[in-house]
């Protein structure tokens, strides 16, 4: 039953290969330059000013902003909900019990 | 099989934790270095010995039968190990064995460490008690010493976040362990036992007459799947996870993330076949499914690290529960499936919490906007994660991807699709949220003030490694994770020779 799921080393063997093959072609395209930086090519600058490494950062939350705006209605109904208090999440579990309970005994009796 | 091996892997860490703070003693007058440490890891070696010991006998088919006391059951408390619970006590003992060798390490700023490695081993002895145990009375007692352990532990640093987060989990479990009481007294109140077979017996007889089955018995179930949904954090019961793993030391996280998870899952596994044997195959599919979207798209948007590890938690507990839900609605490829995630999940997101624990020991922070470019630094550290999170996210040829897909085969086949592209649309949003978290902590510029950051140390790296090369190799040889999954299945849905085998049938 196993070999008919997955193959394991068969697979292995062509995710190596693909990647090997990629990066050869990788290699075949690139031009020989030889690299002269300077301490000032490699400062990074927004609108003319220097920013500092701590300072250029992704925003963690904003990482996905593309997904949050698709997600709307969850992002703005579900995450709030998760408001850290106490009772309103013992008042959660007990709703999801009551529906456990309708749900059982739908099916059972 | 090592005599008395049953109880001896429960009470061997139960004593060990009740010695320990002797041994903490004797250690600072005799000044003997690392003592509790070596105390606790050589504790959980030999647990895992006990329970190595009772593998061949299990999975050649025989139920192991303990009786205490020598009072046969249902008179007396049994303890009953198939194939099912076997898988649940390895992968407690290993991963256990695996999480003190890392807290040595990594525990060794703390003070008050006897009262840690007590708790842990409690923990530890609370959760092989529960899937060892075949009486329901005595799992709910061995699930309130592992619950009461992990409530401490959660609060062990004693600082807001980590006490705010211990009383949340506190009130919540106990309702949950209030709600399986209930059951269990329930049960009790109408079967007149708590033998797991002997209700399991008695259960299948009330099933089979004619009439309804009786409003106490339902209620009972009911009780009992909420509580157990509770411990597994299920949505929307799933609350406490977030703040605990977040605030608990990263040891203890890794400890409840891995090991722990066994504990509810291997009831979610038991429910629907002993000893209610009602049909709860919806309950488990819906629920799944809805923690593994809320858990993903909660952990998409997260800036601390652990938390975000935390949401996956619940988002991959979600793949397990459905998958033996879809088990119940007759998919056997979906029941291993559950059974086969449970084992690869429990193994990389104890390795991933850890690897957040050594950049949390070196670094101090757990913030992704705090962190970066620390990959030249920890190279070790960012090659274990990026494989936690290709496993996590189901990429060939990683132990994720044999799991995922089984569990993918297995929507299929229960002739459910629909369930099976939520499944994999989750694990693509899995692998987004890892490739932020990879991004934010290892590539890209790094801080100044990292500039002098070290690799973790050797103890912690070690555990790390041995994980990543489990995930590597049963990616690449699934056989060794079917061959374990396989007969904890047969044995999960086989209550007619569990109940045969421990009281002489039906």
């Amino acid at each position: 039953m196993v070999e008919w799921i997955w193959d394991p080393i068969v697979a292995t063997a062509a995710i190596l290969l693909g990647s090997l093959a990629a990066y050869g072609l990788l290699i075949a395209g690139r031009r020989i330059v030889k690299p002269k930086p300077t301490p000032e090519k490699v400062k990074t600058y927004a609108c003319g000013e220097e920013l500092k490494p701590d300072e250029i950062h992704a925003d963690s939350e904003q990482f996905f902003s593309p997904i949050r705006r698709v997600l709307k209605p969850f992002y703005r109904y579900i995450q709030p909900a998760h408001t850290g208090a106490l009772n309103t999440y013992l008042l959660w579990a007990v709703v999801g019990f009551i529906i456990i309970l309708v749900i059982i005994l739908l099916t059972v009796r | 099989m090592i005599p008395h091996a049953p109880i001896l892997a429960i009470f061997l860490p139960l004593f060990a934790a009740f010695l320990m703070p002797v041994i903490g003693i004797l250690a600072r007058r005799r000044d003997i270095k690392h003592a509790r440490e070596l105390f606790a890891i050589g504790t959980m070696i030999a647990v895992l010995v006990i329970v190595a010991s009772m593998m061949s006998e299990v999975w050649s088919g025989k139920i192991l039968v303990y009786q205490l006391g020598g009072w046969p059951p249902p008179w007396g408390i049994n303890l009953t190990v198939d194939a099912l619970a076997i898988q649940m006590a390895f992968m407690i003992a290993g991963l256990g064995t695996l999480v003190m060798i890392y807290s040595a390490a990594y525990m060794r700023r703390d003070t008050g460490l006897s009262y840690f490695y007590t708790l842990a081993l409690l923990l530890m002895a609370g959760m092989m008690g529960t899937v060892l145990t075949g009486d329901m009375f005595n799992f709910y007692v061995f699930l309130e010493i592992m619950c009461i352990a992990s409530y401490a532990l959660v609060a062990f640093r004693r600082d807001s976040n980590s006490i705010e987060a211990s009383i949340k989990y506190l009130f919540i479990g106990a309702l949950g362990t209030s709600f399986i009481l209930l059951s269990v007294a329930m049960l009790y109140g109408v079967i007149g036992s708590l033998n797991i077979a002997d209700l399991g017996a008695k259960l299948a007889i009330i099933r089979g007459a004619a009439e309804p089955v009786p409003m106490i018995l339902v209620a009972a179930l009911a009780l009992f799947v909420a509580g157990v949904m509770i411990k597994v954090a299920m949505v929307p019961f799933h609350i406490w996870l977030a703040d605990a793993f977040t605030a608990a030391p990263t040891a203890i996280s890794a400890l409840l993330a891995g090991p722990a998870a066994v504990v509810g899952i291997y009831w979610v596994a038991r429910l629907p076949y002993l000893p209610f044997g009602l049909p709860v195959g919806i309950i488990l599919v819906s629920l799944g499914l809805l923690s593994m979207v809320v858990g993903v798209l909660m952990a998409l948007t997260q800036r601390d690290f652990k938390r975000m590890l935390a949401y996956h938690v619940i988002s991959q507990k979600g793949y397990m529960v459905l998958g033996l839900g879809l088990g119940t609605l007759g998919s056997v490829l979906g029941a291993q499936g559950g059974l086969f995630h449970l084992l690869n999940h429990s193994t990389y997101k104890c390795m991933l919490f850890m690897c957040a624990g050594v950049v949390l020991f070196r670094t101090g922070s757990q913030k992704f906007d705090e962190l970066g470019g620390l990959g030249k630094n920890m190279p070790v550290t960012a090659l274990t994660f990026l494989v936690g999170a290709l496993a996590i996210s189901g990429i060939p040829p990683l132990n994720g991807f044999v799991s995922k897909y089984t569990i993918y085969l297995g929507g299929i086949e229960a002739g459910l699709p629909i369930v099976t592209a939520i499944a994999v649309l989750v694990s693509a949003l899995t692998f987004a949220s890892f490739f932020k978290a990879f991004s934010s902590v290892f590539l890209g510029q790094r801080s100044e003030r990292f500039r002098e950051i070290q690799e973790g140390p050797k103890l912690m790296l070690f555990p790390m490694l041995a994980m990543a090369m489990i995930c590597v190799a049963i990616g690449l040889l699934p056989a060794l994770g079917f061959d374990i999954v396989g007969p904890a299945q047969a044995a999960a849905e086989n209550s007619a020779g569990y109940i045969s085998q421990v009281i002489g049938g039906i």
